[in-house]
């Protein structure tokens, strides 16, 4: 059990779950700056499945570079449309 | 070499070298374009929402976030058995590696019979594509994911049969990683609908 609890893998799966539980937690109460949250938790969650599970941590650093500057660009569109509606 | 054993508890990762690019590079361009692509259709969906939050909220009230909160833990712990599959295939475990990726098929196919449940709970209620932008929203993006699923579980099932035998060019490696990936790009897509789709309110 120890083992398992070690493995970087399994570790980033625990903290994916508990993540998506918090969002959902999160996502009952309202006002724009849950949708802000929630969204900002969401992409946390794609960089990490993109570095442990899909390996991108061992990748060359161009590759890293794309998908992080990737993530952020995706992130600030979806935050700039949705601060329209709260705005 | 064939080896098998306590599954999970195995340690699978740290095998690739440092600058190993993870499956073929054209799968990365596959990968950044189809999220690229769904980007903008989520960007559409939030602008769509902006002109009418009141009747998007009341179309996102008759969606089940348990459905779709226990479709993103199906997803997550898919994606870990597919990672700890590669990986196993990767060290030559002729066991492992197969039984791994059927448990990853198993809850790609828990995702699909969940969807489909939610899907036919909707049509009972009368809701359909036309009833809201909402929903033409929601059935449009979730059965565009759902074919994306569909076609990763083909994949799952390939590297199930496929892995049984030690893998003997890279090539093959290669192909396995790829698959991986894509698998990884199905959950990756549905972390980000589903808080678009069930939680932004």
């Amino acid at each position: 059990m120890s083992a398992l609890l070690r493995d970087r893998l399994f570790q980033a799966w625990i903290l994916l779950c508990a993540v998506t539980l918090l969002s959902l937690v999160i996502g009952g109460a309202s006002g724009a700056a849950v949708g802000v949250a929630v969204l900002a938790i969401a992409f946390a969650k794609a960089w990490l499945v993109m570095f442990t599970f899909m390996d991108l941590a061992r990748a060359p650093l161009a590759l890293r570079v794309i998908a992080c500057v990737w993530l952020a660009c995706a992130l600030g569109t979806l935050l700039a449309i949705h601060a329209g509606a709260a705005g | 070499m064939r080896r098998g054993g306590s599954d999970l508890m195995q340690d699978s990762s740290a095998v690739s070298p440092r600058g190993h690019i993870p499956g073929e590079a054209g799968v990365w361009l596959l990968i950044f374009g189809e999220m690229s692509f769904f980007t903008a259709l989520f960007a559409s969906f939030l602008h769509a929402r902006n002109g009418d939050v009141a009747g998007f909220a009341a179309g996102q009230a008759q969606l089940s976030r348990t459905i779709g909160a226990v479709n993103t833990l199906l997803l997550l712990t898919s994606s870990l058995f597919v990672a700890k599959g590669v990986g196993a295939a990767q060290q030559g475990d002729t066991i492992r590696a197969p039984r791994m990726f059927a448990l990853g098929l198993a809850c790609g196919l828990g995702f699909i019979l969940l969807k489909g449940v939610e899907y036919a709970g909707l049509f009972a209620r009368g809701i359909a594509v036309t009833s809201h932008p909402f929903f033409a929203y929601y059935f449009g993006l979730t059965a565009l994911h759902l074919g994306h699923v569909l076609i990763g579980s083909g994949l799952l099932a390939g590297l199930t049969a496929a892995t049984r035998r030690p893998l003997a060019k890279p090539s093959h490696f290669a192909l396995m990683e790829s698959a991986g990936c894509f698998w990884h790009m199905v959950d990756l897509l549905w972390i980000v609908l589903f808080p678009l789709l069930y939680l932004v309110a």
